[in-house]
């Protein structure tokens, strides 16, 4: 997970220092393993090694979990985990090969935190927490978890909008702050609705406000692009790590009520 | 034999007449030639000093920092660096594209020349006079982009522009501050602004033309100018504002 988000990080600047292309050929570099790190090399081939290295790390964690899980769907996603790191590998070599294609530039992106998030779900499921299988009542179960997965489903279009903004350079800038109005609403109709429930308050209402917390951050630093047009690589950058951050608690979020939360039955109808 | 000396001569000279008609008219057809300045009103704007930390080799290069070369405002009052050429006026006429070559080079850092013209289908030579690394990336619109890596001193590569277009970027996508621009034309009539702000588009046949200016800060400018034959001379000003 932390090479994974070093790994974002450093993507994000390959793309506001607008080094994409600073390494012609692809998957050497210049036809070496370690070129001249001057210019915009520093970034794109930092990007690919870090890039190379959580690849290996995936590897590894894909052989662990199909040697050592039980539950054969968790195989499964590790080899899914492993499946989308070569699938992002050659995403970037098309990237540079076709000299920064909109589209594939897009998907790249996207795939990126997908890929983020899906690691974050691993964690969760093989975490001690899971597989405790501690059920926690409360009378708003189904509503709570209709908004969790409702509000993952518009960040994760969010992503996909701030992904078209920011290799369109400004394109569909409307949609993108029309879902961060809307993400917002729903993370307030969660916390609301979490603190009106004693039996899992403590369970859910401090990573709520903590997803508030990335919520407005992010909402400032997307301010801070236009406002701060001189510290614009750092400033958008943080938005684009921020935002895989959201996405991935969301997920977890999302996972957890669905895994914790049962709906109460009053005891007056019983 | 009297009669046959004065026939020849005769002939002789009617021919060399008919000649001189020929080639002399000829000759002058194609021989207008449209000049001028390129004025600079108000300030030039205090360059920007690049910083070329990202490269020891370039800041070896430049101790002393290097200024942005974007606008280059001459001391006589004239702005540096642009783009004239003949926008419109030739249709229907073809040019062979030279077989000589643009030799653009990588020197200091610093792309030169920074602003060229280059016919459709002439060879653009792209040297590497630097001790380090550069990428050539042409952001052509209307030809097939291409991004090389270009590692080695002395290292040549050969390109051509397949369409006309005005005007090409090409920077280089290691050192950020290293920029240039080609316009890629079906003809040969174009010049470049000098040091003292002058231009010259010449051998221009008898028409009339649309001659456009332009400058990647300041943008772009049309004059109508109307050229005839018999080494016909056209001065003309463009006036650019800071």
């Amino acid at each position: 997970m932390v090479s994974t988000f070093l790994l974002i990080v450093a993507g994000g600047l390959v793309t506001s220092t607008g080094s994409g292309l600073s390494v012609p050929d692809w998957p050497l570099s210049y036809g070496q393993m370690f070129p001249p790190m001057i210019g915009g090399i520093r970034f794109e081939h930092t990007h690919r090694l870090i890039a190379g290295f959580v690849g290996c790390l995936t590897l590894i964690l894909a052989i662990s979990l199909y040697l050592e899980e039980k539950r054969i769907w968790v195989k499964w996603l590790g080899l899914t985990a492993l499946l989308a790191v070569v699938a992002q590998a050659v995403l970037g070599g098309l990237t540079v090969i076709y000299l920064l294609p909109t589209t594939i530039s897009i998907l790249h992106a996207c795939l990126a935190q997908t890929f983020f998030s899906l690691l974050a779900a691993l964690c969760l499921f093989t975490s001690q927490e899971w597989k405790n299988d501690a059920v926690y009542p409360c009378q708003n179960a189904s509503s709570i978890q209709r908004l969790f997965v409702t509000t993952t489903i518009f960040i994760y279009l969010q992503l996909i909008a701030g992904a078209i903004v920011r290799h369109t350079k400004g394109g569909g800038l409307y949609y993108h702050l029309t879902l961060a109005a809307l993400i917002a609403m729903h993370l307030i109709f969660i916390l609301v609705k979490i603190a009106k429930e004693n039996k899992i308050r403590d369970k859910f209402l401090t990573p709520v406000i903590f997803l508030l917390s990335l919520l407005i951050l992010q909402i400032l630093l997307g301010a801070g692009v236009f406002v701060l047009p001189l510290s614009r690589i750092l400033v958008t950058t943080a938005h684009q790590v921020n935002g895989a951050l959201i996405l991935a608690s969301a997920v977890v979020l999302s996972l957890r009520s669905f895994r914790s939360l049962r709906t109460e039955i009053p005891r007056a109808s019983l | 034999m009297k009669n046959k000396r004065l026939f020849l001569s005769q002939n002789l000279g009617l021919l060399l007449w008919v000649l001189t008609f020929v080639f002399g008219f000829t000759g002058v057809s194609d021989a207008a030639t449209i000049a001028g300045k390129i004025l600079f009103e108000g300030a030039a704007p205090a360059p920007e000093t690049i910083k070329m930390g990202a490269d020891p080799k370039c800041q070896l290069a430049h101790p002393n920092g290097l200024a942005s070369d974007d606008v280059v405002v001459n001391s006589n009052g004239t702005l540096k660096n642009v783009f004239i050429y003949v926008k419109d006026g030739l249709a229907g006429k073809t040019f062979d594209a030279p077989k000589e070559a643009v030799v653009f080079d990588q020197k200091g850092c610093q792309y030169s020349p920074k602003i060229f013209g280059i016919q459709v289908g002439q060879p653009l030579e792209i040297l590497n006079s630097d001790d380090t690394l550069h990428n050539v990336h042409s952001l052509s619109a209307n030809s097939q982009q291409f991004n090389l890596g270009m590692p080695i001193k002395g290292m040549k590569l050969k390109k051509t522009f397949t369409k006309p277009e005005v005007m090409v970027k090409i920077k280089c996508e290691v050192h950020p501050w290293m920029h240039a621009y080609a316009g890629v034309l079906d003809h040969p009539f174009y010049s470049v602004s000098a040091d003292d702000g002058t231009f010259a588009l010449k051998n221009l046949p008898p028409g009339n033309y649309v001659i456009e200016a332009w400058h990647e800060k300041y943008g772009a400018q049309t004059q109508n100018v109307i050229v005839g034959s018999d080494a016909d001379t056209k001065d003309i000003q463009f006036q650019y504002k800071g």
